[in-house]
């Protein structure tokens, strides 16, 4: 295969128009960001960061929802443009959306998004559905427990354990998982992580973890990257960046992580962002306003990616 | 004093499909007090009726939604009320919104798709309101600027918005009308750890300014850490345990507290954890006595039978387990 890479996305960037009229803004809701996955070295990457930086985003332009402003990204040496609605790429990238509240429509029934995906993507005879069966199983569910439900008669956590088997029953090589446990509670949450980890390391699939979750990111991840309004701002090994991590911002999002212990609660407030748009279109560094660290530089220039201890971190105090 | 008494209330979730019914025993049989100004949260499994709880005690009663039994009393400043008992649909509709409100899971269900933002709110407050454009304008902005929303959002649609500026704009609008009681379902679980830290930050400002009792549902129990003062655990419809906040935390008394509590890995522990064995039982057709029990490391003979109820162990803290009336 060319270049050896399942997936190569490099300098993506895609921009939105906000509001109207005269509150119009645009934004870079995704800003020249750039990564590989290996075809053969199966992958866990998370992406964290901050609520609407652009996480989702970067899923739907891979998947193909959304089309690059500028930027490229290839798919096993093809780019996506080309391969986006064939079945072979649809069976093979399989996503798993945010809100499970939006990913069933509310008047089909549940099971048949299990029996159309099994119905076109594999080779079952008519009217079985073995691997719907199976792949329910691995979340903790049954078909019996999905059976003539339709979406409102199932919980959140439901719902996203649906959404996961789903995305299952092709037996995948890059699955996009957004928020995938963002409902589900602790006890369950551990078994679907585990699944995770069992299908990267016995089944080979790679996987983009989008995540709020970074005990979880830590559990399973190879590599992380933590986004900030649109950009990249750290990139590195799970451990390196979340044991020590050197971007101001990781820094607050890892002391922001609450501790499940009453004795020990947030305490000092923290400054509230500014406004998303206001914060996107700001020149320099994106978290100037917020930053402990702040220096003139950072409002007058946009810092590069700087390669410090085996990771890239975007930010002028490392250059 | 209490503002809000629940009493043995079952709500079910009643279908027939092709001559066949079916009941979800999706709350079966709960009480608890929630006193004036504090923050009461509700913890507890994927699919245990945390939802449908808030749905039953703030009135959103609606088939297939049933309530077979029991009571949910309100004490205002001014007056007494039984929501249940109030058969007409607008008088509840007014008791929502002005002195309840409800935060629902998924924000994006309450945002209509095709409507910008902006008529969320002229929605909300002409409804309760008799206010000027002007007025309205004024309100509104305050109250986003508070939240660290800008005006700008007003007039975007809602798919236009991330998950987390969604979430902040549901809370936004929920308590707008500065109501005496919040019901929250899940309204962090969209955002970020920052993002997150900013919004309890918020709801407690919220809460000190407007004076109001909040309702926190979430099953993650490190916001419960960090916000309630008393929590209850649910397991599959029903109370399993309540208490303070802290001495749930410091020790738990149920053992599916004790698995709640245990599960999660931490950031900078990545070594292997096993999943909490089995998966939350059936609503439809629950487990025989305990509903624990067939996931229950402590298991005995009478848990099989009999149905452990919730019992107080002195100051304030209740479980409903045999192992605390020396079972052991
Ligand atoms: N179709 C669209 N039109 C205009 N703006 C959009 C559109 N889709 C997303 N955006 C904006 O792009 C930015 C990034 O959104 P995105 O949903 O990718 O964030 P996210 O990181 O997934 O956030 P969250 O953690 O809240 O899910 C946000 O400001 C969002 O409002
Ligand atoms: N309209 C409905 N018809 C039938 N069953 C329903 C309906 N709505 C919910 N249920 C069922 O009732 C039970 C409780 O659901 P509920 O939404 O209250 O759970 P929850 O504790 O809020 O879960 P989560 O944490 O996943 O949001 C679930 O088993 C669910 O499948
Ligand atoms: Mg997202
Ligand atoms: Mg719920």
């Amino acid at each position: 295969m060319k270049n050896g890479k399942l997936l190569a996305v490099d300098n993506l960037t895609k921009v939105f128009t906000k509001g109207q009229g005269l509150v119009k803004s645009k934004i870079e809701a995704v800003s020249k960001v750039s990564f590989d996955l290996e075809l053969d070295r199966p992958e866990i990457l998370t992406l964290a960061g901050e609520s609407g930086s652009g996480k989702s985003t970067v899923a739907k332009l891979i998947l193909g929802f959304e089309t690059p402003t500028t930027g490229s990204i290839l798919y096993k040496g093809e780019p996506i443009a080309n391969l986006k609605g064939k079945k072979d790429f649809m069976r093979a990238v399989q996503p798993i959306f945010q809100n499970p509240f939006e990913t069933f429509n509310p008047l089909k029934k549940v099971q048949s998004y299990f029996h159309e995906t099994e119905r076109n993507f594999t080779q079952t005879s008519p009217g079985q559905y073995p691997l719907t069966e199976k792949s329910l199983q691995l979340v903790g569910l049954t078909s019996a427990e999905i059976k003539d439900k339709y979406p409102s008669e199932m919980s959140g956590g439901q719902l996203q354990r649906a959404s996961i088997a789903r995305a299952l029953i092709t037996n995948p090589s890059l699955l996009i998982a957004d928020e995938p446990v963002s409902m589900i509670d602790a006890s369950l949450r551990m078994s679907v992580v585990n699944l995770f980890k069992t299908l990267k390391e016995e089944a080979q699939v790679s996987i983009i973890y989008i995540t709020h979750d970074l005990a979880t990111a830590y559990y399973i991840s190879d590599r992380i990257a933590i986004m900030l309004r649109g950009q990249f701002v750290e990139l590195g090994s799970v451990k390196k960046v979340l044991d020590n991590p050197l971007h101001p911002y990781s820094q607050l999002l890892k002391t922001s992580v609450p501790a499940p212990d009453p004795r020990d609660r947030w305490t000092e407030d923290i400054a509230l962002s500014d406004l998303e748009t206001k914060e996107y279109t700001r020149k320099g560094c994106k978290f100037a306003g917020r930053c402990p660290k702040v220096f003139d530089l950072c409002h007058e220039q946009e810092p590069d990616h700087h390669a410090v201890d085996d990771r890239l971190v975007k930010c002028h105090l490392y250059a | 004093m209490a503002i809000l008494e629940v009493n043995n209330l079952k709500a079910y979730y009643v279908t027939h499909t092709f001559g066949r019914s079916s009941t979800v025993r999706a709350v079966d049989g709960v009480s608890f007090q929630v006193n004036k100004n504090e923050i009461y949260g509700i913890a507890g499994e994927s699919g245990c009726g945390k939802s449908t709880l808030l749905k039953a005690i703030s009135g959103l009663v609606k088939p297939p939604l049933q309530i077979l039994d029991g009571e949910v009393g309100y004490n205002f400043d001014d007056e007494r009320l039984d929501i249940l008992s109030l058969r007409d649909d607008r008088k509840r509709r007014k008791l929502r919104g002005a002195r309840i409100s409800l935060i629902p899971q998924g924000s994006m269900s309450v945002l209509n798709p095709v409507r910008r933002v902006r008529k969320a709110f002229e929605d909300v407050i002409y409804a309760h309101l008799d206010v000027s454009e002007k007025e309205f304008e004024e309100l509104v902005s305050r109250h986003l600027l508070a939240l660290g929303l800008d005006w700008t959002v007003m007039h975007t649609y809602p798919h236009q918005l991330s998950g987390g500026m969604r979430q902040r704009i549901t809370i936004a609008l929920s308590t707008i009308l500065r109501p005496d009681i919040i019901f929250a379902d899940e309204p962090t679980t969209a955002l970020d750890v920052v993002v997150q830290r900013g919004v309890v930050q918020l709801i407690k400002k919220i809460k000190e300014e407007q004076q109001n009792t909040l309702i926190m549902v979430t099953h993650d129990m490190s916001i419960h850490a960090n916000l309630c003062d008393r929590l209850a655990v649910m397991y599959a419809g029903e109370i399993v345990e309540e208490g303070d906040v802290q001495s749930i935390f410091s020790a738990p008394k149920h053992p599916y507290t004790t698995m709640l509590l245990d599960s999660l890995p931490k950031v900078g522990d990545s070594s292997a954890r096993v999943s909490a064995p089995g998966a939350p039982p059936s609503l439809v057709d629950p487990p025989e006595g305990c509903r624990f029990h067939p996931r229950c490391p402590h298991v005995m003979e009478r848990c099989r039978v009999e149905s452990p109820v919730l019992n107080g162990l002195g100051n304030g803290h209740r479980v409903a387990c045999f192992l605390q009336e020396g079972g052991k």
